[in-house]
């Protein structure tokens, strides 16, 4: 019960500081559910009331009996119940969307902290969809399991209330019982279910992690022949998930016979307990029918509830699993880097790199020192440690042993603002957003005029095809970047780069999908730009020198160790 | 097979697929409408019940202990009505999940005889999501909504035939009415279906949003951007949030329509009820009205738009089944690429045996015309070509993966083919699970035996689970060569003849491309057939026959 309220403390927190936004939806809710009881209550008090007038008035007596104002309050609750039903909706609808905002807000300052590695392992789709699930879960809680028990209990306070004014043994009745069955519908089907509905979210999991590899290793199955096999697996699985939501089944459908069964019994008994009172004289009959008719039709506030709250394992683990999100923030960085006239000196102690949980390092006892201002060129085939070795360099991630130094600071003890001034990277996977071409570029430099965006588009040789575009700058470039070639992708980001002014630039494979003619035109303004930075390409092999002047530093890398490269293949800089 | 035959015939459509499935557990959908309507037929006795006991109470004066036996009756009644709920929902549950269990079943056999040459130009997550999340979806139509559209049309039918038994006019007003209901479905059905659309596309619409931010959250913050990311995420939640409640706004009529006539319904009842009761209405049945048959009247009143309003609140279900169907559909209706059956090579000591085959994807232009070839037992064949000349076509089609488009490829295969590519496939489960891939039923000492001779045998004795170690992305991870080297381990491990091997050394390290030829070589000497598609020269040295892609045509060099 503590850890279940540790676990979510953070999410209902964030739900209830729209306190009054909740407030008043549930007043709507509630305002809706007793408009209802009111006009179908007042019917029956109408109806009886007018049955004993109507036996008055044959028998040639008079009765005074106000036909006005039930006739009106029977119309006004009509139609209180209809506009209170859409403007609850329409406003707890509202308050999910703005809920749901709030929660993307909170995860997605979660992720901002998270570093490299742990990046790196969550980037797959699977994840993401995975994620946008567990925050719309949560975002469920309101409208299913806090909004409707919070009015439930209201409801029956007022109906027991209404009740005891005139039978207050039958309201202490109808309040007890009814107090009990809300507290067995909410909590104890939140217990009841609790280890199926969690279940269920990780049966799902490995369903669709056994369905992802049938799918990937079709061509192992097929020509091995052990499709079977493998199926039996699946099928295993399956069964085991299915009896998980037969339980889960099994167990609703108990909830609602309950709620079904203790309500009736409890309309019986106050219909047998009243008519003792009819019968003493202690009341009129028409209060007794009024009073039947409100317990006939409460029953409506606890239909949801068991469903509801069977499934709260299931809200648990979404929080579970959003919540290790921010537990691995560890001390923040407070170093900056001293201001850079030359770049920085970049050097490397001995050092060794191994993701958690992998069987071999990635990067074995690396050594070297690049004085600030010289370029070097790092090649290796794709896997062999390269991108691994820049985050190294930029902090992003830290060695499981040696030392990174850039301009004598351990960079991962700098913070991100300085980091992020005095780095600069081209990654390999080049990460476009859904938006604007200037939008995009902004992001590097977001003071930029359009005409220095046309700039450094120009020494990308892009500006020809940006002013080709019909909308310019303001060229949309689709998610992902899926409007643009790969090529173009890659000099969008790049001339991104050029757009900031770091000490040191980290390039990978800067000329990757772009042709002969292009490349030494993005070389040229490159090497202008480069002047008094620190710079590593990273690149697969050299093919053309001269795309990459003025190296003095040539290195490989190749099963996670570091040599130095002979000249001969690289010819253009023998010192 | 039988169904994939019916499909060819006629395509499916989401609506004819989820009917289909419905047919499948009739039995049991159509129980559960019975029970549905006994527990609703229990409500109406209950509720006429009470009236009746309130008219005797009341107006008779009749004293509550000469009415015991009735109070025992209705509490009979109270108790009938939720078992006959339970079984009700127990029922279109149980319905619901052998549908979605034959619906996945189904699903998985076609993705299966679409074979691995289709599989590669998809999404495999997509895939994972259609057999999993979209499969799910079809629950609340099997257990909620298709029993409960047999609920709507019999219980009100039930309900109108008792009120008209008590006072025709109310029944005729609820009559009237009648005709209206099939305009409130449409009403709510548009509503519903717009408002779901609608939704649906502002989620996800914001949810790429979202996604699209997440994915790129490197690049933030090697800008240092995150920050203002982070509010942009909120302002563009919220401008959706304001986007979507302009067409909720119109969408939650068609529910307040529903709402509105329930309403009215009770409050023009209950006038002319007590109007008739004061004796102020004097034509028809109404001077014969009691409380009795008032109050029952009143009480079924709002019972018979209940079924109704049930069906709307379970709309959102039919229209997320429909959606979900749509998706699977598309695949089931996906011509077979694999061949279902195949003959025997007519020469003797032939592997396979190719006659004037055309090599290619239905629909796509060939990419290999009229291929002739045969391979004997014990070759070493290897083909070369620029890429996209067909060598993997040409590979698939040998593998068994895909049909020729016209002409013949007969197989001598009858046991297992070994396949390697680029790419080695890992599964998620134990390494004893991904050598199972190739030979399920292998002892533990042949296992280690193919791991050590693949050169695994250091790592192995590194893992402290040994074989039962978990491997892939949830476990311990393995560099690329030690991946390809696993794959090495099942070939190693089965018995198969045939070994296809499409780029095996493409992506790896220098010392892993060695382990690889020197694997070819071992297998060539177990006198295995081995057919490589490869650029490396080496390998090109090793066979003993070269053919080679070129403009559509396969053409053989002499050895």
């Amino acid at each position: 019960m503590k850890q279940f309220y540790r676990v979510m403390k953070p999410w209902l927190l964030i739900l209830l500081r729209r306190r009054q936004r909740f407030l008043v939806g549930a007043l709507l809710v509630w305002v809706t559910l007793l408009a209802g009881l009111a006009l179908l209550g007042l019917s029956g008090w109408f109806i009886a009331a007018c049955a004993l007038a109507g036996i008055l008035l044959a028998a040639g007596l008079p009765s005074n009996l106000d036909i006005y104002v039930p006739g009106g309050g029977i119309r006004f609750f009509a139609l209180l119940r209809t506009v209170a039903r859409y403007a609850e909706r329409l406003y707890n609808h509202n308050t999910v969307l703005t809920l749901l905002a709030d929660l993307r807000y909170r995860v997605f300052g979660n992720l901002t902290r998270l570093d490299e590695a742990t990046l790196k392992r969550r980037r797959a789709s699977e994840w993401l969809s995975r994620l946008t699930s567990d925050i719309d879960t949560l975002d469920n809680l309101y409208l299913r399991l806090l909004i409707p028990p919070f009015v439930g209990l209201l409801s029956i306070l007022v109906v027991s209330g209404f009740i005891a004014l005139w039978l207050p043994v039958l309201g202490g009745l109808i309040a007890a019982v009814l107090s009990m069955l809300w507290l067995v519908v909410t909590l104890g089907f939140a217990w009841f279910g609790f280890s199926n509905s969690y279940q269920q979210v990780d049966d799902q999991e490995e369903l669709r992690r056994l369905v992802l590899d049938q799918v990937q290793a079709s061509a192992e199955l097929m020509s091995y022949q052990t499709n079977h096999w493998y199926r039996t697996r699946v099928n295993r699985h399956e069964a085991q998930a299915l009896s998980n939501q037969r339980r889960l089944a099994y167990k609703s459908s108990i909830g609602n016979a309950l709620v079904l069964a203790v309500t009736g019994v409890l309309l019986v008994s106050v219909l047998w307990l009243g008519s003792f009172a009819v019968a003493a004289g202690q009341v009129a009959g028409p209060i007794v029918v009024m009073a039947v008719i409100a317990v006939l039709g409460i029953n409506e506030i606890f239909t949801t509830l068991p469903a509801a709250f069977l499934k709260t394992g299931a809200s648990y683990g979404a929080a579970q699993r959003l919540n290790t999100l921010a537990d691995t923030s560890s001390e923040t960085p407070s170093l900056t880097f001293p201001n850079a006239y030359r770049g920085h000196p970049v050097t490397f102690n001995h050092v060794s790199f191994r993701y958690p949980e992998t069987a071999h390092s990635v990067l074995s006892d690396i050594a070297f020192t690049l004085p600030a201002g010289e370029r070097a060129v790092m090649t290796g085939i794709s896997g062999s440690g390269k991108s691994t070795l820049a985050s190294l360099i930029m902090g992003r991630i830290s060695p499981s042993q040696g030392k990174v130094y850039v301009a004598n600071c351990t960079p991962s003890h700098v913070t991100e603002e300085s980091r992020a001034d005095h780095f600069a990277l081209l990654t390999q996977h080049v990460d476009l957003f859904d938006g604007s071409l200037a939008a995009n570029l902004r992001i590097a430099n977001t003071e930029a005029s359009d005409q220095q965006l046309m700039e450094v588009l120009s020494q990308v040789a892009l500006d020809d095809w940006v002013m080709q575009q019909p909308k310019q700058l303001n060229t949309q470039v689709g998610e992902k970047g899926q409007q643009l070639s790969g090529g173009q992708a890659r000099r969008v980001a790049l001339a991104r780069v050029l757009l900031r002014d770091p000490a040191v630039v980290l390039l990978d494979e800067p000329f990757a999908g772009v042709d002969a003619l292009t490349a030494m035109h993005i070389a040229k303004s490159l090497d202008h730009w480069l002047v008094g930075r620190t710079v590593i390409y990273f690149v697969h092999q050299v093919e053309e020198p001269a795309l990459l002047p003025n190296v003095n530093y040539h290195w490989r890398l190749a099963e996670g160790k570091l040599n130095t490269d002979t000249f001969d293949n690289v010819g253009n800089n023998p010192s | 097979m039988a169904t994939s035959k019916t499909h060819q015939v006629m395509p499916l459509t989401s609506r004819s697929w989820l009917k289909s499935l419905a047919r499948l557990e009739q039995k049991k959908l159509t129980l559960s409408a019975i029970w549905g309507v006994l527990a609703g037929g229990h409500t109406v006795l209950l509720v006429v019940g009470l009236a009746w006991v309130i008219d005797q109470l009341v107006i008779h004066g009749r004293s509550p202990i000469s009415l015991t036996v009735f109070f025992f009756g209705l509490m009979a009644v109270v108790l009938l009505r939720s078992i006959f709920q339970a079984m009700q929902e127990a029922s279109s549950a149980e319905a619901s999940l052998r549908i979605r269990q034959h619906a996945r079943e189904v699903l998985l056999n076609k993705v299966a005889t679409l074979g691995p040459v289709w599989l590669t130009r998809q999404q495999s997550g997509a895939i994972a999501t259609q057999a999993v999340e979209h499969i799910e979806a079809l629950d609340g139509y099997f257990a909620r909504f298709y029993p409960q559209m047999r609920i709507v049309v019999a219980l009100p039918l039930l309900i109108l035939c008792i009120v008209g038994w008590l006072d025709y006019l109310v029944a005729i007003f609820l009559l009237l009415s009648a005709p209206l209901i099939p305009l409130f479905m449409a009403l709510v059905g548009m509503g519903a279906e717009r408002l779901n659309r609608d939704q649906f596309m502002a989620v996800s619409r914001l949810s790429a949003h979202f996604v699209d931010r997440v994915r790129g959250m490197t690049t933030l913050q090697l800008f240092g951007h995150t920050k203002s990311a982070q509010k942009e995420v909120w302002h563009a939640t919220d401008e959706y949030r304001r986007l979507s409640m302009r067409t909720l706004r119109l969408a939650f009529l068609s529910s307040a329509v529903l709402e509105f006539f329930s309403s009215v319904a009770i409050a023009v009842v209950a006038m002319y009820v007590g109007f008739g009761l004061l004796g102020y209405i004097d034509y028809g049945p109404s001077p014969s009205l009691t409380l009795f048959s008032g109050l029952a009247v009143l009480l079924l009143a709002p019972e018979f738009f209940q079924p109704l309003r049930t069906l709307s609140q379970h709309y959102h279900d039919r229209a997320a089944a429909l959606g979900a169907a749509e998706s699977v559909v598309a695949i089931l209706n996906e011509p077979d690429l694999v061949p279902s059956a195949s003959s025997m090579p007519h020469v003797d000591n032939a592997v396979i045996e190719l006659h004037r085959a055309d090599v290619g994807y239905e629909g796509r232009a060939t990419v290999l015309a009229a291929v002739d070839a045969t391979i004997h037992s014990g070759d070493v064949v290897a083909i070369t070509g620029e890429s996209g000349s067909g060598k993997s076509s040409l590979l698939a089609l040998m593998a068994g993966f895909m049909k020729p488009k016209s002409g013949e490829c007969r197989y001598r295969h009858g046991g297992q083919v070994a396949w390697l590519d680029q790419t080695p496939c890992i599964i998620q489960g134990s390494l004893a699970d991904n050598l199972r891939l190739a030979a399920p039923e292998t002892g533990q000492a042949s296992m280690i035996r193919a791991l050590q001779r693949a050169g695994l045998g250091e790592l192995l004795s590194q893992l402290p689970n040994g074989l039962e170690s978990v491997v892939g992305e949830r476990g311990v991870g393995l560099s690329g060569g030690q991946a390809q080297r696993l794959t090495l381990a099942r070939v190693y491990l089965s018995e198969a003849k045939l070994v296809l091997l499409d780029e095996p050394t493409a992506s790896l390290d220098a010392f892993t491309e060695k382990a690889v030829i020197q694997a070819l070589l071992d297998w060539a000497k177990e006198g295995r057939t081995l057919i490589i598609a490869t650029h490396h020269p080496a390998v090109v040295a090793v066979a003993n026959r070269h053919f080679t892609c070129e403009a559509g045509q396969l053409i053989e060099a002499a050895s």
